[in-house]
């Protein structure tokens, strides 16, 4: 369907000043229109550079002349002098000035409790809680709180006003932060849908063993109580990083994250259970292992055209050896443009990675590395 | 409008005369006028004049403040407006010196702002040349895009506010702050290689 350009709200989009429907339509439009989308790209590029400036403090001695200036106004406006000051007229001044900051503390105090952060929940089926309490129909998850659903029960939360998610039964979901440029869960066991219409990396789930970051998707995510995570994309992005390591998965795509491991090699979720028990066994296999060695030969043997999502991933963690099977594999089924060489990509030249990326049918590696920095390095 | 009680609390006894509230007013205020001023003219005496005017005008004129208004919005259009009449002073008796010193004594401040112990030395200097970079590309866009782009950061106000502290549509708001980025995009572009992911 044909939708006009949308480069009049991006930098709108990008505050996160549109309203939901609008966002949603913003977004869609830009999975799709090459135009906005380098529009939008440029936006995005100054407002990083633009959260490069800091605030300043201002100079310590700015009060003292400022109050020397006021004295000066108020002087010139009483012309009649001040009575001296004793210490019986500072006496009521100090129990005023304690009775100030009292009720400030108190006000501050309540004014942070009633202002503090929360997200609409309603309950889908059963009876879903937060904290100790079961939220009946609907209730509000505020910052720092767990909810929870039993074997029985579902709930919907309201991600800000940038998408949602559903959370299915046996889940613990706990809200992390709230901000307008960070919206943060964190899901412990269980299994929950996330719906996101907003700008990419405003939306994050933490697991126990990696964080998925949104970038403008629809996607399933599970952790067992193992600590171990699973990842379903099914529309746009999302990245699934831990200490360093990243994997950029793509609509259909999937990811495995393990304890101490952190996110495995990305698969389309149609491979075989022989490539995908393979490619489990080369993410978990020692270094130096045989099981490594035989567990890369059957992955690359397996590999379709389309896998080439997964061998472009193993070029970042493969040893010189592995990597240059890898090449090999990866060429026959897309072949490198002429910029990038064999012996470039074995010495893990990033550049070339991105644009042999760029050949595999995904998008160019841009679109992604606008907000991801440069490619991965494991 | 919707004021914490405690800052309500502040400007009713501001306009009472009490001169310890103002402090608290000051305090709680300074850091963001003084960093509008300063990025705005790029030098540290200007910003110094500024940030005193805008709270001599302040102290002598917050009788008028009515709370049906947004204090922050008002407190803005001051910063506004004597940030433009510095800028129309100098454009007539001076030039412009975007890129002269000064800036030695930001940095100073950022490197304490960084913590080091958290950054590689490489990385707290690569911050550094990045966000000199930005502070000097900043300061040569026009005044109304610059206004535009440090009330956004700095303030973080909305659209909604911004525009009735600069006097125009939200709009208009949204289409300077669009040309301000893609200026700033285009003069940097060279900064690509070096922003780490997620900055």
């Amino acid at each position: 369907m044909f939708r006009s350009h949308v480069t009049n709200q991006l930098a709108a989009y990008c505050h996160g000043e549109l309203a939901p429907e609008e966002s949603r339509c913003v977004a869609e439009h830009l999975m799709s229109c090459q135009r906005c989308r380098r529009e939008y790209e440029e936006i995005r590029f100054g407002v990083q550079l633009v959260t490069h400036l800091r605030r300043a403090s201002a100079p310590a001695t700015l009060w003292p002349e400022l109050e020397l200036q006021l004295d000066h106004m108020e002087a010139a406006q009483h012309a009649r002098p001040e009575p001296a000051r004793s210490l019986f007229t500072f006496r009521p001044l100090v129990a005023a000035g304690v009775a100030l900051l009292l009720v400030t503390s108190l006000s501050l105090w309540f004014y942070f409790r009633l202002t503090r952060p929360a997200w609409e929940v309603v309950s889908v089926a059963g009876q879903p809680r937060i904290g100790s309490r079961a939220i009946g129909t609907a209730g509000k998850l505020s910052l720092g709180e767990w909810l929870e659903t039993d074997d029985s029960s579902r709930a919907r939360i309201s991600v800000g006003d940038i998408g949602q998610v559903q959370v299915e039964p046996n889940s613990q979901v706990k809200l992390v932060a709230a901000r307008k440029s960070e919206h943060r869960l964190s899901l412990q066991r269980g299994k929950m849908h996330a719906f996101i219409w907003a700008p990419p990396r405003q939306f994050f789930v933490d697991t126990p063993s990696a964080v998925a970051v949104d970038l403008g998707c629809a996607y399933t995510l599970e952790v067992n109580d193992d600590g171990q995570g699973l990842l379903l994309v099914t529309s746009g992005w999302v990245a699934f990083e831990w200490k360093g390591r990243e994997s950029f998965v793509p609509a259909g795509a999937a990811c495995v994250t393990r304890p101490a491991l952190g996110p495995g090699t990305p698969y389309f979720s149609d491979s075989s259970d022989e490539f995908i028990g393979a490619l489990e066994r080369f993410d978990t296999a020692k270094a130096d292992d045989a099981v490594r060695a035989a567990a890369l030969e059957k992955v690359l043997a397996l590999a379709r055209e389309r896998d080439a999502l997964t061998l472009w991933h193993l070029l970042a963690r493969t040893n010189d050896n592995e990597r240059g099977l890898v090449y090999d594999r990866l060429a026959k089924l897309i072949p490198p443009p002429s910029e990038v060489t064999r012996e470039g990509v074995l010495r893990g030249d990033k550049q070339m990675r991105d644009l042999w990326w760029n050949q595999l049918g995904l998008g160019t590696a841009e679109f992604w590395r606008l907000w991801k920095g440069p490619a991965p390095n494991r | 409008m919707n004021e914490p009680v405690t800052e309500r609390r502040l400007i009713e006894a501001c306009q009472q005369g009490d001169r310890e509230a103002f402090r608290q007013l000051f305090e709680a205020y300074r850091d963001r006028v003084w960093s509008v001023a300063l990025h705005f003219t790029g030098d540290e005496t200007a910003a110094r004049d500024i940030t005193q005017q805008v709270f001599l005008k302040l102290f002598t004129s917050i009788a008028q403040f009515r709370h049906d208004a947004n204090f922050a919005t008002w407190l803005y259009r001051l910063v506004v407006n004597l940030c433009l009449d510095e800028q129309r002073r100098r454009r007539r008796f001076i030039s412009f010196d975007f890129l002269r010193s000064g800036d030695d004594d930001d940095s100073e401040i950022e490197l304490k702002d960084w913590r080091a112990p958290l950054h590689s030395q490489e990385e707290l200097f690569t911050r550094l040349e990045i966000s000199g970079a930005v502070k000097a590309a900043v300061k040569q866009l026009s005044p109304k895009l610059r206004m535009a782009i440090l009330l956004k950061y700095f303030e973080e106000l909305s659209y909604e506010e911004m525009a009735e502290v600069l006097g125009c549509s939200p709009g208009t708001v949204a289409s300077r702050l669009s040309r301000g980025h893609r200026e700033l995009a285009r003069r940097l572009d060279h900064l690509r290689d070096k922003l780490k992911p997620g900055e």
